[in-house]
């Protein structure tokens, strides 16, 4: 399969009261078309800011050192800010990890969904509001109609991460990001979302960047799995592979740690 | 209503702006005619507030003053509170360099005696009304300024604004869609509260001869003019005087009614 995102040498520093602390070193990693890539650690190993480089929304004391990005043919770190927020949300889109608190508190759901339409498409409201009650009705929202006109601080935390990935969808991204979109939430929605999200990606046909510290999660989903420790990538291969012969020492460790846990 | 500072608030300022508005139809005469029998007349029944040394009716002149003090106020702090909302946000959103020479800024205009700021910018001006909601305006931005500063600094690192960033807001986007509807709430009780300083300003200003110029009739200039005749006319002081109050105690309860209510 043709590879649609390419990471190459990335190096991200933070700068704590002068104190330079690298983030992640000299990550690469490639995410095919229509490809499950797992970036799985543990946590403070870098995934979440290798994600978020990815169209540099970092925070302000964080800095890109060195690296590529590729997509499309073109390099994400070098181009100009303008051309990057068209990228952001369109072709690149994030799921994190507490929706309600990632969902502005004054809009209602229907608002944030129409304006993430609006933001990268040609549409009056009138259709906007249609397109979003079908989103609403893809991520199995029982009645959209009430859904949109409610404000974030009245839904469950399920309920939210459903409206969030809508509104992630709104202009079919080809890439995914999703920033442990599970781990606030208890077991039985957090399967329901992750089907959600694999049937969702059959449907869209979008590439799934999936940050996890959870193992178990990863065996249900991956195709491939980028292990990081430390900021750096020690293992990445087929998910079949590395679950048959980790060979990393921390590898072994994160396997183990989960089998204990299911023979509790 | 359970908030009953805040329904009072609201109550006398409508009553208030219902009088601005219609002063047309409910002031008893012209604010400008001279009744030449009833020279400073006390209260009486064809007078309601009685008349001041030119046999103007009081009550007509306070209920067209009301329509300038109040508009005064209102857009004086709308001025104050626009600017605030730009250059604090600015301030709060992008940080560094441009913070630092905003801020210093709005310490260095928080400096000035305003008051005297404005009396010399009155006096070398045209004292028009319009002048003198600008001249109010554009020195009483710096506490809206400073507190947006601080509402947008916290809110920036909330987590909704990153996500909005990751569906591709332009920064301008989330300032004014995003960061300030949700700083919004103490921005509007201290507005509340400026609109009652506005209102005292003109007052102070008209006093002093350099707001609105008579014979336009506004609270303050009212009271400028009862200075001479305090001794036999008592009415003319305390009306106006006690307009003012109430004015400012409306707007006082409704900011602290919102205050409860958002903060």
């Amino acid at each position: 399969m043709p590879e649609l995102l390419k990471v190459k040498n990335l190096r991200v520093e933070f700068n704590l009261n002068n104190d330079i602390f690298t983030a992640v070193k000299d990550v690469s990693l490639e995410i095919a078309e229509k490809e499950t890539v797992v970036l799985a650690g543990e946590s403070g190993s870098g995934k979440s800011i290798t994600a978020l480089s990815l169209t540099k929304i970092l925070p302000k004391n964080a800095r890109i050192v060195s690296g590529e990005v590729f997509f499309r043919g073109q390099d994400l770190i070098k181009i100009d800010q303008r051309m990057l927020v068209k990228i952001r949300g369109k072709e690149i889109a994030y799921i994190f990890q507490e929706p309600t608190s990632y969902l502005n508190p004054v809009y209602t759901i229907g608002d944030q969904i129409m304006e993430a339409i609006m933001l990268h498409q040609e549409k009056s409201r009138f259709e906007a509001r249609a397109e979003t009650l079908n989103l609403l009705s893809q991520v199995k929202i029982a009645d959209p109609e009430r859904v949109i006109l409610d404000y974030p601080h009245q839904l469950s935390g399920g309920m939210n991460q459903r409206a969030f990935i809508a509104m992630c969808l709104a202009c079919s991204p080809k890439i995914l990001i999703a920033d442990e979109p599970t781990t606030s939430l208890d077991v039985t929605i957090e399967s329901a979302v992750l089907e959600l999200l694999k049937g969702l990606q059959q449907k869209f046909g979008f590439s799934l960047l999936f940050i996890t510290h959870n193992l178990s999660i990863a065996k249900k989903i991956a195709d491939k799995i980028c292990i990081m420790y430390q900021g750096k990538v020690v293992e990445a291969g087929n998910a079949g592979d590395i679950f048959d012969r980790p060979k990393h020492p921390h590898t072994k460790e994160l396997i183990s740690a989960y089998q204990q846990i299911g023979k509790l | 209503m359970k908030n009953k500072t805040l329904a009072a608030g609201l109550l006398i300022i409508a009553i208030l702006s219902m009088m601005a508005i219609f002063a047309p139809l409910i002031s008893p005469t012209d604010p400008s005619l001279m009744d030449q029998n009833n020279l400073l007349a006390p209260p009486s029944y064809t007078h309601l507030l009685g008349t001041d040394s030119m046999g103007r009716d009081l009550a007509s002149r306070m209920i067209y003053g009301a329509r300038i003090s109040l508009s005064i106020g209102v857009i004086a702090m709308g001025i104050a509170t626009i600017i605030g909302l730009i250059l604090g946000s600015a301030a709060g959103f992008y940080g560094g360099v441009i913070d630092t020479l905003i801020m210093r800024f709005t310490d260095i205009m928080l400096c000035f005696p305003t008051f005297f700021l404005i009396l010399t910018v009155a006096a070398t001006l045209e004292s028009s009304i319009f002048n003198i909601m600008a001249i109010i305006g554009l020195t009483g931005w710096m506490g809206q300024a400073r507190l947006i500063r601080g509402e947008i600094l916290s809110l920036k690192e909330r987590e909704f604004i990153q996500a909005s960033r990751a569906i591709g807001c332009s920064d301008f986007r989330i300032i004014f869609r995003h960061l300030i509807p949700n700083a919004i709430g103490p921005v509007l009780v201290n507005a509340t509260l400026g609109i009652a300083g506005a209102i005292l300003l003109e007052s102070g200003l008209s006093f002093l001869g350099l707001g609105v110029q008579p014979p336009t009739p506004s609270w303050g200039n009212i009271l400028i003019e009862s200075k001479s005749t305090l001794g036999v006319a008592w009415w003319i002081t305390i009306f106006p005087g006690l307009a003012i109050l109430i004015t400012i105690l409306g707007f006082n309860f409704i900011s602290e009614g919102l205050k409860k209510r958002y903060a």
